[in-house]
């Protein structure tokens, strides 16, 4: 993580559990369980516990080990996009 | 559902013709971005040219601050609907950088790129002839790191999202490819007055 | 497949000054289902121009309580949202929610315990519902919340806080003032630090279920150090509201 964390752009940042609702509306179930493969450095972390940039054109989550894009969502007036190229998979549980 | 007493944040826009289709006024200066804040230590920092010139330039902070700059004052549409009026900043115009590189004929195009990976298209005619400036201080302080300091690109007349933080240098490409929001459903040119705020619009 | 989540309209059945930067909303709601302690509910607010505008507020009210949630909510300084929900909305309005939302942020007695809370702020909403539902399930997990407030004035349910702690030798509530203490307090106050976790976590242990929440400032903070104190980091859970608060 920076070293200087006392600008707003990182007071600002939140985690996945910011867009459950955005994400629950697309995977049709909760996915802040869900974990991820980080594409960059391979380390796993529930979809939770990702870090959210929220206030932008669209939503950034980024892995909190390396920082880099695990997944992007954009919504416009139409559509939902998704590009989670930054995960080398997402694991969803089975419900029992 | 109607909200009993809810209007939002929205101002009234007492400013004919100074706002675009679809946005509202703010008077401060909302944070948005896509990564963590990079802090890339200025005496590391570079700005280059580079694709299709004849030679890749670059300049260190301090040969980029020895550049001639202007004082310049605009206003500024973000596509989530903020707009901000009268903006001050202090910066380096693409015409000067583009002084000391040749880009080919055929690099009709630039792909802006910056710390963290962020990256943004615009056509290289919408950045000459005063529309684009390199900013390194907004108001009469340096820019600071959460709005996109040391430096970041500026290019008013376009969705702010095409102004790239944290900018590091100009690609010129001979097509026009997506950048980072641009190929996740925004619009590839993004002018604000013909709401060009997705792909298809 | 389960149905996608949706909107609904929720009746305010009532209003409660929590502090002067807070109020709690008691919201009766038709489709009421029980939520996961550290769930929250959407929120939406429509204009009469039709501009709309959506947040997220933790729900503070244990799941036992059939047919309502409480949401605690914080005024922001410019904020858009919060000032019409403390200024404008009283008991007998609508407010349209969508919920309960979130299954990584969330305890209740089946995970067992013990249970180590620690929130900032506003961040003690999410918390209290785990507390409350931990008292209204009769459990004595071994279970403590240190809560970070600016000052005493700013310690939201601090009287129901005292009264589950005198209750229940189970439970231990450390309070610490960032801003100012009031006289005579002997507590802490400062910012919480590596210190303060360890005095606080010593009696129960490195196996605890953990869960953070507040400032992102403050989340970061102190998970990086329970991490470093050696809590395995799946048992370090994190919700991060913002840059609001302490």
């Amino acid at each position: 993580m920076d070293d200087d964390d006392t600008d707003m752009n990182t007071a600002l940042m939140m985690d996945g559990n910011a867009v459950a609702g955005r994400l629950e509306d697309i995977f049709g179930r909760d996915m802040t369980t869900a974990v991820t493969r980080c594409a960059g450095c391979s380390s796993l972390a529930e979809m939770g516990a990702l870090m959210a940039f929220t206030r932008g054109p669209g939503v950034v989550l980024r892995c909190p080990t390396c920082e880099a894009v695990i997944a992007r969502i954009v919504e416009t007036t139409t559509a939902v996009y998704l590009d989670a190229r930054g995960a080398t998979f997402v694991r969803i549980g089975l419900r029992s | 559902m109607i909200s009993r007493g809810f209007l939002g944040r929205r101002r009234p826009a007492a400013v004919e013709g100074r706002l675009p289709p679809g946005q509202y006024l703010v008077t401060d200066f909302p944070v948005l971005s896509a990564g963590p804040t990079p802090h890339t230590p200025l005496d590391q920092w570079s700005f280059s040219l580079e694709g299709l010139v004849r030679a890749p330039v670059s300049w260190t902070w301090e040969e980029f601050l020895k550049l001639p700059s202007q004082d310049l004052t605009v206003d500024i549409h973000c596509v989530t609907k903020w707009t901000k009026l009268d903006t001050k900043w202090r910066g380096v115009l693409v015409d000067t950088l583009l002084q000391s590189a040749q880009v080919d004929p055929s690099g009709r195009y630039v792909m802006a790129f910056g710390d963290g990976g962020y990256t943004t298209n615009i056509p290289l005619a919408e950045m000459v002839n005063s529309q684009a400036f390199v900013a390194y201080q907004f108001g009469d302080k340096p820019l600071a790191p959460e709005h996109g300091g040391p430096a970041r690109l500026v290019v008013p007349h376009l969705y702010f999202w095409k102004s790239a933080k944290w900018v590091r240098g100009l690609r010129f490409l001979d097509h026009d490819e997506p950048g980072f929001w641009e190929s996740l459903g925004y619009n590839m040119h993004g002018d604000p007055w013909k709401e060009e705020r997705y792909s298809g619009d | 497949m389960p149905a996608a989540l949706e909107w609904q309209i929720g009746k305010v059945t009532r209003v409660i000054t929590e502090t002067p930067q807070t109020k709690t909303l008691t919201l009766a709601l038709p489709k009421w289902v029980a939520h996961q302690p550290g769930q929250h509910y959407d929120v939406r607010l429509t204009a009469p121009d039709g501009y709309r505008t959506e947040r997220s507020y933790s729900v503070a009210s244990e799941p036992e309580r059939v047919g309502e949630i409480d949401l605690t909510v914080e005024r922001i300084v410019d904020g858009e949202v919060s000032p019409y929900l403390d200024d404008v909305l009283m008991a007998g309005d609508q407010l349209e929610v969508r919920g309960p939302i979130g299954g990584y942020f969330v305890w209740d007695v089946s995970l067992g315990g013990p249970l180590l809370l620690i929130g900032g702020g506003s961040g003690v909403v999410p918390l209290m519902a785990m507390l409350r539902h931990r008292a209204a399930e009769h459990s004595h997990i071994p279970a403590r919340l240190l809560y970070s407030s600016r000052t005493a004035d700013d310690v939201i349910y601090r009287a129901e806080l005292e009264r589950l702690a005198a209750a229940d030798a189970a439970l231990k509530v450390a309070l610490t003032f960032t801003r100012g203490a009031p006289p005579g307090w002997t507590g802490h106050q400062r910012r919480i630090d590596t210190a303060m976790l360890r005095e606080v976590m010593q009696p129960l242990g490195n196996d605890v279920h953990s869960y953070v929440c507040g400032p992102t400032l403050l989340v970061e903070a102190v998970s990086t150090a329970l991490v470093a104190m050696g809590l395995p980091a799946e048992r370090v859970r994190t919700e991060r509201f913002g840059p609001t608060g302490t």
